[in-house]
């Protein structure tokens, strides 16, 4: 299709006349929105509705923890710092597992 | 009558009935909004009606600092945008409305004489823009016969100015395509 069609087309486009609303729309609506339970006032947002909005971030926020936590560990690892599950097994090799243990 | 502002601060205040008149006041943008994405009428009026719930639902984050109409237009066109998307999968199993006399001649014709009129230009915009996702449509339709500016797009639809450019771009080559494809038929 050419340039001049192109702009014909959208040209006529616009001018189309879009159809006219009921006159019971507003009366409808006014009824959705009481028969929604919202009679009284605009509803205010949800928990639901803002742990959702906050999601993306949420998911974000969850995904740099768990990197910054693995990066912790294999930098300590490195290092030779003990482990948390290393002192774990010290401290039952110690005290829990001894013969003379409780 | 009182400005938006007023009437808003009147519904805020405690009384929801005032909402009618919003709506009243409205009605025809906001039909004239959903229609370039809806052919049915009776589809448009229940679209219209989804719009003005969800304005009212989020009556609260309305801050006043743009024009009520422009914030109520942004709704409508996400409106549109999610019934899109809905009749997108739908599409297979209700298939494609077909084209009348008037757009097919025109279609056909290529002398600077042949005339299109309006309702005819939408029926062919209507099924070319089958071919195009519903977010390259709201793109394409807001820019090319609402014709918003980048910035309202990137408002209406939630994306970057970058991102907006890059799909009208896209959107309008698809088109093409799809209208060429109409002529061949």
């Amino acid at each position: 299709m050419n340039e001049r069609k192109w702009k014909q087309l959208f040209a006529a486009a616009r001018n189309e006349t879009p159809p006219a609303p009921s006159e019971e729309l507003a009366a409808t609506v006014l009824r959705a929105i009481r028969d929604g339970g919202q009679a009284g006032r605009p509803e205010t947002i949800s928990m639901v509705d803002q742990l959702n909005s906050l999601f993306p971030r949420l998911a974000w926020a969850s995904a740099v923890i768990i990197a910054l936590s693995v990066a912790a560990d294999w930098g300590l690892t490195a290092a030779g710092v003990p482990g948390l599950g290393e002192g774990v097994s010290q401290i039952s090799a110690q005290w829990f597992l001894t013969p003379n243990g409780f | 009558m009182n400005d938006d502002a007023e009437l808003l601060e009147r519904i805020r205040n405690g009384a929801p009935d005032d909402f009618a008149e919003v709506v009243r006041r409205h009605q025809s943008r906001v039909f004239a909004i959903l229609h370039r994405y809806e052919r049915d009428a009776h589809m448009v009026e229940d679209l219209a009606q989804e719009t003005f719930v969800k304005a009212w639902r989020a009556l609260e984050q309305f801050d006043g600092r743009a024009p009520f109409e422009h914030w109520l237009s942004r709704i409508a066109v996400r409106v549109a945008l999610d019934h899109l998307r809905r009749e997108k999968r739908r599409q297979n199993e209700i298939g494609l409305p077909e084209l009348g006399e008037d757009a097919l001649d025109w279609l056909r014709r290529d002398d600077e004489k042949s005339e299109l009129d309006g309702r005819a230009a939408a029926e062919i915009l209507d099924l070319a823009m089958h071919e195009l996702s519903p977010a390259d449509r709201v793109v394409i339709t807001m820019q090319e016969i609402e014709g918003c500016s980048v910035k309202e797009i990137c408002a209406a639809i939630g994306a970057s100015g970058v991102a907006v450019r890059v799909r009208a771009m896209r959107a309008r080559a698809k088109l093409k395509r799809a209208l060429g494809k109409l002529v061949k038929v």
